[in-house]
């Protein structure tokens, strides 16, 4: 039995688990989780275990009977009946709840049943009683309709009389308004009144529009003036202008008005670069103050006019540039170009200030340069046409006032030296200059000059060519005489002005460029060469010379010409006198000697050698006359064999030697040139022993005054002899004059010379 | 002085002016030459230049009545030969034959064709058709033109037509062209004036004063040369007569005498009272170009002045090119000298 008694504690437990089992499995939402629970899972899932669904009763009682004894059975039959009966209770309990639960669910039920039975007689009822509400309330309301309209057509009526009493009392309160400057408020009213203006303003309201038109009109007028007006504040302008624009006035047409009027005004602050000079603050300057602030105004009155601004801020300027490069082709000097650009910069300053985008220095800069690289090119162009003048007075002196050409030789080397350094001068101001306005134009400004410079000496060389080409060969015909000996003259004067350009002028000038422009890398344009432009001058000074001596040694060829075409020299007179042609000759030459001495320098080294050519040149004229009179007396076949034994043995003179810029070389060319010519002209013609002697007499004559201009006598006399020798062979019957008879004829031409000398001068 | 030693030299008696080419001579390089002495004998020389090249000698020696002024050899007989002469007073022109055996007799006479009778005033030249057999003959007196017919067989000239200058100045020389049978061009003091033979009228007239010498081009039509004094040489294209189309510088002093080379194109002889004589070279466009220039030099301008013979001592009025041997020319200065040169050496580097 003790054995039973062991077993008394678990069987409890076992019994209040089974209960729980139990009842959670029959609450379980789902049976089959009762299989899952833990109490039926249990580990004693052994057939002999009483509590698991694989219990065998008949395996257990072997199990019971075989382990226990009879005491332990009984105890445990004991036992079991206990549990068993434990087991009923506990069952009953649990109808006997289920039972209860049941019984009160029932009677719940059975009580709403009952209350429900009464509801729907309620609802209907309830139903009943909204219906005839509606019904009442909707007649309440068709009572009440017509009133509440009326009232409401009365609330409008009387709006309507307010608005109309405003829009009646609209005039009036503009009048107010105008008269207390009210703008503002009386544009308010005007555009609140505006959409009945609109509608009605055709019929019922025309007097009362109109006279609101009129006031508004006058508002409008007011408004123009105070815009306009330059006295007002900015302020109250852009009010004004605001107002204009809400009352739909066309403003654009008053900024366009308004820009009009403002370029008008700087129309009448023109440039006028002759009274810079006048120190004292122009007008122009107040003007151009004012025109700011009519900028800064403007501004701030229509913020969205500032292109055209600029445009016009832009347009003065290019204006005032058009204005300074007409001023700069009038003579100026370098300071007055830099006033004018100096005022022209500060007024672009100025508007810059006011304008911020408007980049007018740069345009100013653009026109600075353009008038500048004018003002060089004018000053260059300038002194070219100075030079041309001066030159070109030669040609056209009057017979009455002596336009020298030494006074035009001297005025144009003046010009073309001293212009040319006056005008790097006046150049090298404009770079001086500190104000900071040229300062981005420097280099160009010294590329200019060279190029300037260049293209002055080429030009001026072109235009002493055009001078000397114009009427090159045909001057004799064409012209008068007194003309073509001015040309001979403009010609000689042009010789000598290319030399002194080529030896001192250029040198000069080249120096001083390269003291005052040697900053500048010349990169740019053909910079300023003096080799090629020396050398084109040389080559056309000794060109012009060449043409001078032409032109002269054609005058008097011509008037050798003449001298032999005329008499018919096989039946020509005794010779009575010195022939007028020499006259004629030696004033052709004195007229050339006198040109040349004006012009050409003397030469110092030949003037020494010509005194020993003339001791060598006496006793060679000696040796010559001493010939001619041993072949007075022979006859002519002998004497040809003597002159070219006589040519042998002197020594051959040149004739034709290079012409240099002096006045003994021009001179004695021209002198040689007509010898020969002489000479040339005698072999043509036949003689008598009249004409002969003639000839004799009129070239013996020559050799004294001739002496006294040319340099080298030996070839002159050579010339003169040839000449008489030429006449010799070209004689018929060659016997000379008497050596006495040759001296009385002299002698007279020269009395009567003297005497026509005195009673002229 | 560089073509001094290459010139061959030859000396008349007397003062002389003027030198033909034998045209007609196809054998022999020989020139007429005659003098000018107002109180001697004039002769007329037939030199020839010997077969070497390196001498002149005299192959004929004949005494002419009166100073010559102006001599033309006939191109297409070598006998025959015109002169114009003066004996101080008057001026006369006549027609003349070599004689057949002159090599026989000591100082033989020259057989006078004909004379050209008519002429009042200073006959200037005679001038021979260059360019073949023509009977035809002009003189130029200062103030007329005439056209001769000659017959040469029978010994007569005619006049077939004749026309005065009508000018205030006089004509100083002339030209016949060798395109043209009909185009005479004679010079005047300050124009060119051509005239057409067949209707003795003025055709074209050329500004340009004091012409003295005029020049066809040989080969190229329309192009002739002018020697003027005091402004040097021009050549003119006649198609536009208003502008020379090239002008060269000419000499010292007058030039007298101007010369196209027969053969070699641009190569011009001028000569001048300055003791020289010029070549030129000159490029005449490139209508025809010539070997020669093909072969130069890239250089564009070069001085026309290819030499100056300057070994003279008097002034030269006589220059005439070799037909036969075109690189030879002959030069006669005013105390008497002839002197042969060869241009050979500039042409063939040219």
């Amino acid at each position: 039995m003790g054995s039973d008694g062991d077993g008394d504690a678990p069987l409890l437990d076992d019994k209040a688990k089974r209960m729980r089992d139990l009842l959670s499995s029959f609450y379980a939402p789902n049976p089959s989780m009762l299989s899952h629970s833990p109490t039926a899972s249990s580990k004693h899932s052994t057939p002999d275990d009483i509590n698991s669904s694989s219990f065998d009763p008949n395996h257990y009682m072997n199990i019971l009977v075989n382990n226990s004894n009879l005491e332990g059975l009984l105890k445990r039959h004991v036992d079991m009946a206990a549990e068993i009966k434990n087991l009923d209770t506990d069952l009953q309990m649990l109808v006997y709840e289920n039972y209860n639960k049941f019984i009160s669910a029932t009677d719940t039920i059975k009580r709403m049943k009952s209350n429900i039975l009464g509801m729907e007689g309620n609802m209907e009822y309830l139903l009943e009683k909204i219906m005839s509400v509606q019904s009442r309330s909707d007649s309440v309301n068709t009572s009440l309709f017509e009133k509440r309209e009326h009232i409401e057509k009365l609330h409008r009526t009387c709006n309507l009389l307010r608005k109309v009493q405003f829009i009646y009392d609209l005039p009036d309160r503009l009048g107010k308004c105008i008269k207390s400057e009210a703008y503002a408020d009386a544009v308010r009213f005007y555009t609140g009144a505006m959409p009945i203006f609109k509608a009605y303003g055709d019929s019922s309201f025309h007097d009362c529009k109109r006279a609101s038109d009129e006031a508004i009109a006058i508002i409008v007028k007011n408004l123009q003036e105070k815009l306009f007006s330059d006295s007002e504040p900015i302020q109250v302008r852009a009010e004004a202008a605001l107002l204009l624009k809400q009352l739909d006035f066309p403003v654009d047409n008053l900024k366009t008005k308004l820009l009009e009027r403002l370029e008008h005004s700087l129309r009448d602050i023109q440039l006028k670069p002759e009274e810079i000079k006048n120190a004292s603050p122009s007008a122009r300057e107040v003007a151009i103050l004012e025109f700011v602030e009519a900028i800064r105004a403007f501004r701030v009155i229509f913020p969205d006019s500032e292109t055209q601004l600029v445009k016009i801020a832009k347009g003065l300027i290019t204006r005032d540039f058009v204005i300074t490069e007409e001023y700069v082709t009038t003579r100026i000097c370098a300071a007055d170009l830099l006033g004018v650009l100096r005022v022209i910069w500060n007024e672009s300053l100025l508007m810059d200030e006011v304008l911020q985008d408007s980049a007018l220095s740069n345009h100013f800069l653009e026109g600075a340069k353009v008038a500048v690289k004018l003002y060089v090119e004018s000053a260059f162009s300038q002194l070219l046409l100075d030079i041309s003048d001066c030159l070109l007075k030669i040609l056209k002196r009057d017979e009455t006032e002596e336009y020298s050409l030494e006074t035009a030789l001297d005025a144009s080397t003046k010009l073309a030296l001293q212009g040319g350094r006056n005008l790097l001068l006046d150049v090298c101001k404009i770079l001086d200059d500190d104000s900071g306005i040229i300062d981005k134009l420097r280099e160009p400004i010294i590329d200019w000059v060279q190029e300037g410079l260049q293209d002055f000496f080429r030009q001026l060389e072109d235009q002493f060519q055009s001078f000397s080409g114009k009427n090159n060969s045909s001057a004799t015909q064409i012209h008068g005489l007194t003309e073509a000996a001015a040309f001979a003259g403009l010609v000689l004067v042009l010789a000598q002005l290319s030399a002194f350009i080529e030896q001192t002028a250029i040198p000069k000038i080249n120096e001083e460029l390269a003291v005052s422009f040697s900053a500048g890398p010349y990169e740019y344009g053909p910079a300023f060469v003096p080799g090629e432009i020396s050398r084109k001058f040389r080559s056309a000074g000794d060109k012009f010379l060449q043409q001078y001596i032409n032109i002269r040694t054609q005058r008097i060829s011509l008037l050798q010409k003449k001298r032999f075409a005329t008499p018919k020299w096989v039946k020509h007179k005794e010779p009575r006198e010195v022939h007028m042609f020499v006259d004629l000759f030696l004033q052709e030459l004195k007229v050339i000697v006198n040109e040349v001495k004006q012009v050409l320098p003397q030469d110092m080294r030949k003037h020494r050698r010509s005194n020993a050519s003339s001791a060598s040149s006496k006793s060679n004229s000696f040796r010559e006359e001493k010939l001619l009179h041993r072949s007075n007396t022979q006859r002519a076949r002998s004497q040809l064999l003597e002159t070219h034994l006589a040519k042998l043995f002197k020594q051959k003179v040149e004739i034709f030697t290079k012409v240099e810029h002096t006045q003994e070389s021009v001179v004695m060319t021209i002198v040689k040139l007509s010898l020969k010519s002489l000479q040339e002209f005698v072999r043509l013609q036949t003689f008598n022993r009249s004409g002969f002697q003639q000839i004799q007499l009129d070239m013996q004559f020559l050799r004294t005054p001739l002496r006294e201009i040319v340099e080298d006598e030996a070839a002159m006399d050579f010339l003169l002899d040839e000449v008489i020798v030429a006449a010799t062979e070209r004689c018929l019957d060659p016997i000379p004059l008497e050596p006495p008879i040759l001296d009385k004829l002299i002698q007279a031409k020269l009395a009567k010379s003297l005497e026509e000398n005195t009673s002229s001068s | 002085m560089q073509g001094a030693s290459s010139g061959i030299g030859y000396g008349l008696k007397y003062q002389a002016r003027c030198i033909s080419d034998v045209k007609a001579d196809t054998d022999h390089t020989t020139f007429l030459a005659g003098t000018l002495s107002l109180k001697e004998e004039n002769e007329v020389h037939l030199i020839r230049l010997s077969s070497s090249g390196t001498e002149l000698f005299c192959e004929g020696l004949f005494s002419h009545p009166n100073e010559i002024w102006d001599l033309v050899s006939c191109p297409f007989d070598q006998r025959i030969f015109s002169t114009v002469y003066s004996n101080g007073e008057t001026y006369g022109a006549a027609i003349w034959q070599i004689p057949e055996l002159y090599g026989e007799l000591n100082s033989p006479q020259l057989e006078k064709i004909t004379s050209l009778d008519g002429h009042a005033g200073k006959i200037k030249c005679i001038l021979w058709w260059p360019s073949g057999r023509h009977d035809k003959l002009i003189s130029i007196d200062e103030e007329n033109l005439y056209l001769w017919s000659l017959d040469a067989s029978k010994k007569t000239a005619q006049i077939q037509s004749q026309d005065s200058a009508g000018m205030p100045h006089k004509i100083s020389g002339g030209a016949w062209d060798p395109h043209d049978v009909n185009s005479v061009a004679a010079t005047f003091e300050s124009s060119l004036q051509l005239w057409d033979v067949r209707a003795m009228g003025k055709t074209i007239s050329i500004e340009c004063s004091h012409v003295r010498s005029v020049d066809y081009h040989p080969k190229r039509k329309h192009v002739l040369v002018t020697a003027e004094h005091e402004s040097g040489i021009h050549i003119w294209d006649l198609r536009k007569p208003k502008v020379p189309i090239q002008e060269l510088p000419g000499h010292t002093h007058w030039t007298w005498i101007v010369k196209c080379n027969p053969e070699y194109d641009g190569v011009i002889l001028s000569a001048g009272t300055d003791s020289t004589v010029n070549l030129w070279l000159v490029s005449l466009g490139n209508d025809d170009v010539s070997t020669e220039s093909q072969t130069e030099s890239p250089t564009h301008w070069v001085d026309p002045l290819i030499n100056t013979y300057s070994d003279y001592e008097d002034s030269i009025y006589g220059l005439t090119w070799s037909s036969r041997e075109p690189w030879i020319f002959a030069s006669l200065s005013y105390d008497g000298r002839v002197v042969v040169e060869s241009v050979k050496p500039f042409i063939s580097k040219k």
